[in-house]
């Protein structure tokens, strides 16, 4: 159990050192392109503590990520904030909305509950555009604009944070409650897991951590209006959670760069028309789902489980235990 | 330590990696221009629902490689950049800053649809980068310049296209009823305003305004309203989509009033389609700017459009008058190119933009295109048509827009 775990945090550590230095070898276009993949890294960690470890399908995070976004935006443009201070307020804001639309949850389950969340990813871009003296409608708002660098220390900064939180969060716990009603509600209850306050705080913490990655979204485009938060964003980051692996926050990195630079990449390639792309980009997530249906984590999972299994093997015939992940 | 000694491989990886995308190109002087060739950029709908406008950047295209096969521009060749958007903003604004600052192109050549320009209109703006002939009607491009000095459009905006209709309908339809169908946002309420100034005071004569949601496709509840307002004449301020079913709906339920049928959905193509569902569209009324290929088949304009696609753009379709457009926009890219200076600046590309007097071969036989610094509206006149047989036919004199 150990060597694994050391083995893991060592992988992190590379990986994030890796993150670290990437921007002294990045043009500045790229550096935007990896703040790009640190948004979508951030949005995927919320959906995944929702979707993944609570069980609650949600095809709405682009919403909340909308509800940041807007906040980071009226708060620097309309109220002379500068940038920083805004995430905050963007997370409570986020928080806010996730326990409000995590009410339904108690009541809807499965396809029902996602619809739900579909039908807020629908509502709150049409509410920016209605309330145009506030948000200003289809012209939107510009934000400062600043340097790839910026955005990449901003980006990959805050991801940073959100992710040991989520980590800190699900480990102990509360995030043990989460995986009971996951697992079952009922089981859940009759231990004596309050469904009601976990699905809610699931809900609010996972709107909160969107709407933080909905900030750094508009300050990477330096700009905002309602149709850059339309419902291919919310698709996106489901299938980055799960292409990441579902309940496991290992794969996260894996998923965002899936949905962010798989596409790019295909269309640089130059090989395919434009028209191909999105068949490309379909074709894989069939592929991933079909081959890896526990998406990256497991991948990761078994690179590390393997060689310790061969050793076990090796060292003494007692029978292993299988880990559940 | 072998750990250690794995997560150092690890790093050492991706350094690697990441030094080699890096590898930018480093470029001196004005972006995109070099002694051989200038490099320009647009975001147009490659795939997604505005798809059906993809053959704007392949007829522009064409037309810049006919260009180029002539001796381009002050001997530089044009590199025209083509990224797909899918008519997405969210898509809009990474693939323009592709353009910007991966690609370094000198300017952002016609670029489409009105939401995904406006969400890059404060980038490109803020960093002087040129966002030339956008390929959207609002206003907004022309009017908004004092704030976006980067930004020109192109075509001829909506609320002039609906001072003509609104002229028409008073001088040439004196018993007037008239029933509206526009589209509930910035776009209907464009044409809505341009109607109600061309009317004046035969505004009165309104009888009923019905209005759909833009991603509404079935409008038919709203036709059988506006007919049974009573009322002859039939403004039509909607999307290809719904005008092709309010069409049909109109001859299904036995409605023929005289109908006015915006620019944005008059494609011959749509018309075909509307004809195909069951739609009468005789002697329906429109505008037009572009080129008339229909009714001058012989002409010698016609045979070099004809030549330039036959080459540059094989499989297009004679249907589809977005080639036309495409064919116009280019020209006027190139003509402004060859006055932005040589070699050619940022400021001299604004500069010949917002200095035209030009007669583009392929608009409308009689209009002018004419900018200056304060007057930022590339295409002002328009001529009325009529659909005669299976064709557009012109009429009447080219108008210019009221200020």
């Amino acid at each position: 159990m150990r060597a694994p775990t050391a083995l893991r945090f060592t992988v992190v550590g590379a990986v994030a050192l890796a993150i670290a230095l990437m921007p002294f070898v990045l043009s500045d276009y790229n550096r935007s392109q990896g703040a790009r993949v640190a948004v979508f890294f951030i949005a995927i960690l919320g959906l995944n503590i929702v979707t993944g470890y609570t069980g609650q399908i949600s095809i709405g995070h682009g919403a909340f990520m909308a509800l940041g976004g807007y906040t980071t935006a009226i708060l620097t443009h309309s109220h002379g904030w500068s940038t920083l201070p805004t995430l905050p307020v963007a997370a409570a804001v986020g928080f806010g909305a996730g326990i409000v639309v995590g009410l339904p949850a108690l009541r809807f389950h499965g396809v029902y509950l996602a619809l739900t969340t579909f039908a807020v990813a629908l509502a709150v871009p049409q509410l920016a555009t209605n309330y145009s003296h506030f948000t200003g409608g289809v012209e939107g708002l510009p934000l400062p604009s600043h340097t790839g660098i910026w955005l990449y220390g901003l980006g990959w900064s805050v991801a940073a944070v959100m992710f040991v939180l989520s980590w800190l969060l699900l480990r102990g716990r509360t995030g043990r409650a989460f995986r009971a009603v996951r697992d079952s509600e009922v089981a859940a209850a009759s231990s004596g897991v309050s469904l009601a306050v976990h699905k809610t705080l699931a809900f609010g913490v996972s709107a909160a951590i969107a709407a933080v990655a909905g900030s750094v979204y508009v300050l990477v485009n330096a700009f905002v209006n309602p149709d850059i938060f339309g419902l291919t964003l919310s698709l996106y980051i489901l299938i980055g959670a799960v292409v990441g692996g579902l309940g496991s926050l290992w794969g996260v990195l894996v998923g965002a760069c899936f949905v962010q630079l798989l596409p790019i990449g295909i269309s640089n390639s130059h090989t395919v028309s434009a028209q191909s792309v999105p068949v490309i980009f379909g074709a894989m997530v069939i592929l991933v789902m079909a081959l890896l249906p526990r998406g990256a984590a497991e991948a990761l999972f078994w690179a590390t489980e393997l060689p310790k299994r061969i050793r076990r093997v090796h060292s003494s015939s007692t029978p292993q235990r299988l880990e559940a992940q | 330590m072998t750990r250690i000694k794995l997560a150092l491989a690890l790093a050492v990886v991706a350094l690697g990696v990441s030094v080699s995308a890096g590898l930018a190109a480093t470029s001196s002087g004005t972006p995109g221009v070099t002694a051989k060739s200038i490099t320009i950029g647009g975001t147009f709908p490659l795939t997604g629902p505005a798809s059906l406008y993809s053959d704007i950047p392949k007829a522009e295209n064409a037309y810049f490689q006919y260009v180029n096969a002539h001796g381009g521009v002050n001997g530089r060749k044009i590199n025209f950049l083509i990224e797909d958007d899918a008519y997405n903003p969210a898509q809009t604004v990474p693939q323009t800053q592709k353009l910007v600052q991966q690609s370094k192109v000198f300017a952002d050549y016609g670029s489409l649809g009105t939401a995904p320009t406006l969400s890059t209109r404060d980038y490109l703006n803020k960093l002087g980068v040129p966002q030339v002939l956008v390929a959207t009607g609002d206003s907004y491009w022309g009017a908004q310049y004092k704030k976006y000095p980067w930004t020109i459009g192109f075509q001829p905006d909506y609320p002039g296209e609906g001072v003509i209709y609104g002229r028409f309908i008073r001088n040439k339809v004196p018993q007037a009823k008239i029933g509206v169908l526009i589209q509930d946002d910035a776009y209907g309420q464009n044409y809505y305003a341009g109607l109600l100034k061309g009317l004046g005071p035969a505004k009165s004569q309104i009888v009923d305004v019905e209005k759909y949601a833009a991603t509404q496709t079935d409008v038919s509840q709203q036709v059988v309203k506006l007919k049974s307002s009573g009322a002859n004449v039939f403004a039509l301020f909607a999307l290809p989509t719904q005008t092709i079913d309010a069409l049909a709906v109109a001859t299904h339920i036995g409605w023929k009033p005289v109908t006015f049928i915006n620019n944005v959905s008059n494609n011959p193509l749509f018309l075909y389609l509307a004809q195909k569902s069951g739609a009468d569209v005789q002697n329906d009324i429109s505008t037009t700017y572009l080129y008339d290929i229909y009714n001058n088949p012989k002409s010698a304009t016609t045979k070099l459009l004809a030549s330039i696609l036959n080459q540059y753009d094989k499989g297009w379709n004679q249907l589809d008058g977005n080639n036309i457009y495409g064919l116009a926009s280019a020209w006027t890219m190139v003509q402004a190119l060859k006055n932005a200076g040589n070699p050619p600046t940022r400021a001299g590309l604004m500069k010949a933009l917002t200095n035209l007097n030009e007669v583009n071969p392929f608009l409308f036989t009689g209009i002018k295109m004419q900018t200056s610094a304060g007057e930022r509206f590339p295409i002002e006149q328009e001529s009325l048509e009529q659909y005669k047989g299976s064709t557009w036919v012109p009429f009447g004199r080219v108008y210019t827009k009221v200020k």
